[in-house]
């Protein structure tokens, strides 16, 4: 409880500070740099805007502002939080190792630093203290989530480099800048022991884009590899994607894509615990960001082909997954959104519906008032379905 | 416990230094606020009697080669500095290409024209003497002309102890130029601490024009503008544009149909906008941006459309007129020798129509 009351001082303390010394515009890293408000690059934090993907293709730095951009040595400290604290109320049925959530709580902290390093070198760090999980504090483990350098427009917009430990490209929507507290359960789905494919991910990646609205990333990282240091770099990934109109599909302009995700992992199926050699996995899909007036339609298709192996199965398992997002967005202050995801694996018997809705309100850009109802069913071969009914309200702030 | 205790205080040192250091370093290098005061260039010191020579010269149409034109004949004081037409009327009822700039504030600013061809004040204020079609001068003529003026002669001598020459004539103008200020403004008010300075949709128009508008990405600094050129796609049909904007001077294919930012203050007295004065109104511009410019292969990578609703509009036309103040108004002063016109001063010998 002590403990718990730490925190919470903390984090007062904290919110305290920012909202006395901090101007009327509270916000973070790159917005305090330039002096901007959060919605110059999120149309609804976190979700970026057009202007924000321009921002981050560009390596960090105004398009075409390039020469007068400031390193993080000229700039103010480049260093953020976001954390948030609420309502959960989480029930699990038939799902053993899941613990009932009925509470307030605090979610997480995310300590965040970016800048420029040089005129045309970026960097990106997201760092989570571990967090001991009690009551009124929801455990969150310490890993430097994201540390990644970007070398961007080598030559031309054509070619940036991005090094280190990232979000991978290959996830067209991502679950770090995600409106919703639930996952994604297409990119979440992995065989056992698997890395979701929204997970961060430590290699190389180049990554372009051109003014027609066509985009590319190539990638090379580790992967599933179970934490076996000595597997080698094991995932390779592709994304291509094409933008129509004008914008970058986030809020206009229709864009779609298409990823391939090529990995060999040792997974921890039941028997063995871990397998001795590696084996092979791919996903392939498509994704699309349909825009029509304030509405924004999020799609994206999975299908996965996994060995036997990973799965311990009798043959190679073969799933299709996917998400529908509506999200509406009647006022800056103001987004909705309701979402379908879905994971068909056949006879693996591991089907997943989820069913997601809720609303964020905007007191000002950087912090939110949260509510979202989650339902969530996973088939089980000879056992009950097991459910999970999420609802949180919580304010979700960065500073 | 201990761990805890030790948590807390490193979280709680990490962003009291965090917010320190925000407030030291204060380098939020793109943000707005109050005007600095004005920097006078080393070769051209602002004195009294010069800048009295400049406002005589600014508003003398003797320096237009028929004597119908004037600086103020396009950049009128009762129009913010500005025209209120698209284009204005220069000598023989020419009419120029470009909307004419309103002067207030150009003091802040290093490039000058549309396409940023000055480099400086002072070679923007003989330029319109010189061309064609605004008042259609060489400067040799100018020279001859105020030299046959005894009471420019007089004050030539006393302010530069020389003769009327083109670079005196352009540091005179200047100097006047540099004396149109508009920075009392109910934005730089409400900067400076007075919360009731602006309206409440002035404050959200602030906000929008910070964030969602994306308008302090180029309208950046106190002076509200980044000095560089950006390409809207205005004046773009068919394939091409209508002027060429700052590939004139460069020649530079990725400036083609690029356009200096303007200044904003007292934007809302200055109608029309942009370089062929094709927006009529402010809602006018704000809807061009909305719609993120016209589409062209050059348009600027910041443009992008920006989903503002109705109200959120009329915020940002709030903010915009709240950017408008009290700016020196004047009229054409006493007139060294008014008796000679430009018939009775010498002919031209450099051209003119």
């Amino acid at each position: 409880m002590r403990r718990v009351n730490g925190w919470i001082l903390a984090i007062a303390a904290v919110a305290g500070i920012a909202g006395s010394v901090l101007p009327v515009q509270a916000v973070p890293v790159f917005a305090r740099k330039y002096g901007f408000n959060c919605t110059m690059c999120h149309s609804n934090f976190p979700r970026l805007n057009d202007f924000g993907v321009r921002y981050r293709q560009n390596g960090y730095r105004l398009p075409g502002r390039e020469n007068e951009e400031k390193t993080v040595l000229e700039s103010p400290a480049p260093f953020a939080m976001r954390t948030s604290a609420g309502y959960n109320y989480d029930k699990f049925k038939s799902t053993p190792g899941s613990a009932n959530v009925n509470e307030f709580q605090l979610n997480g902290l995310d300590v965040l630093s970016a800048g420029l390093i040089g005129p045309n070198i970026g960097y990106f760090m997201v760092y989570t203290p571990q967090i001991n999980g009690s009551r009124g504090v929801a455990a969150q483990s310490g890993v430097l989530e994201m540390a990644s350098v970007v070398f961007s427009s080598i030559g031309s917009s054509m070619l940036n480099v991005r090094a280190g430990r990232f979000e991978p490209a290959y996830v067209a929507f991502s679950a770090k800048r995600s409106l919703t507290v639930s996952p994604y359960e297409a990119y979440d789905f992995a065989f056992p022991g698997g890395s979701a494919l929204s997970d961060m991910q430590t290699g190389v990646e180049i990554t372009g884009y051109n003014r027609r609205g066509f985009s590319y990333a190539a990638g090379l990282v580790n992967g599933s590899a179970s934490g076996n240091s000595d597997d080698g770099a094991a995932d390779v990934y592709f994304r291509a994607a094409k933008v129509f109109g004008p914008g970058e599909g986030q809020t206009t302009g229709q864009r779609i894509g298409v990823i391939g995700h090529f990995g060999r992992g040792r997974g921890t199926p039941g028997s063995p615990p871990t397998l001795s050699t590696r084996e092979s996995y791919s996903r392939f899909g498509l994704d699309a960001s349909l825009n029509c007036d304030r509405f924004n339609l999020a799609l994206q298709y999975l299908r996965g082909d996994d060995d036997k192996a990973l799965w311990d199965a009798v043959s190679d398992v073969t799933f299709s997954s996917g998400l529908a997002e509506l999200s509406y967005l009647p006022a800056t202050s103001l987004v909705g959104f309701a979402r379908y995801d879905w994971v068909n694996t056949g006879d693996l018997g591991q089907n997943v519906r989820r069913w997601t809705v809720g609303g964020r309100y905007y007191f000002q850009d950087n912090i939110a008032l949260h509510l979202e109802y989650s339902d969530r069913t996973q088939n089980q071969l000879s056992l009950p379905n097991a459910t999970e009914r999420f609802f949180t309200t919580r304010v979700d702030f960065a500073f | 416990m201990r761990k805890a205790v030790l948590i807390t205080l490193a979280v709680t040192g990490l962003l009291c230094t965090t917010c320190a250091l925000c407030i030291y370093a204060n380098g939020r290098f793109l943000a707005n606020g109050n005007l600095p005061p004005v920097v006078f260039p080393n070769d051209n010191p602002q004195t009294d009697a010069k800048v009295r020579l400049g406002r005589q010269l600014y508003f003398d149409k003797r320096l237009s080669s028929d004597g119908t034109i004037s600086c103020a004949s396009c950049h009128r004081p009762d129009a913010g500095w500005a025209d209120l037409t698209s284009f204005s009327e220069g000598v023989a009822h020419q009419k120029g290409g470009r909307n004419a700039p309103s002067i207030i504030n150009s003091a802040f600013t290093i490039p000058q024209f549309w396409d940023g061809r000055a480099t400086r004040l002072e070679k923007q204020a003989v330029g319109p003497v010189q061309n064609p079609v605004e008042m259609d001068l060489t400067m040799a003529d100018m020279e001859a002309r105020l030299s046959a003026i005894p009471g420019y002669v007089e004050q030539f001598a006393e302010v530069f102890g020389s003769k009327p020459i083109e670079k005196s004539v352009a540091k005179a103008i200047a100097s006047f130029e540099r004396t149109i200020i508009c920075d009392d403004t109910p934005y730089d008010r409400y900067v400076a601490g007075d919360k009731s300075a602006m309206s409440a949709p002035a404050v959200r128009g602030m906000n929008l024009f910070n964030g969602k508008g994306h308008c302090s990405s180029c309208h950046s600094g106190p002076n509200f503008t980044d000095s560089r050129y950006h390409n809207l796609g205005v004046g773009y049909a068919a394939g091409k544009f209508a002027d060429p904007g700052r590939h004139n001077v460069t020649k530079d294919p990725k400036d083609m149909g690029a356009f200096l930012t303007q200044r904003l203050r007292c934007i809302a007295k200055t109608p029309p906008y942009l370089h062929d004065g094709s927006e009529k109104t402010l809602m006018d511009v704000i809807d061009l941006y909305n719609r993120g410019g016209v589409p062209n292969p050059n348009l600027d990578r910041l443009m992008v459309p920006l989903n503002l609703t109705q109200r959120e509009k009329n915020d940002l036309v709030a903010f915009l007129e709240a950017l408008s103040g009290p700016f020196p108004m004047d009229k054409e002063p006493p007139l060294p020798n008014p008796e000679l016109t430009v018939d009775k001063l010498p002919r031209l010998i450099g051209g003119g129509k």
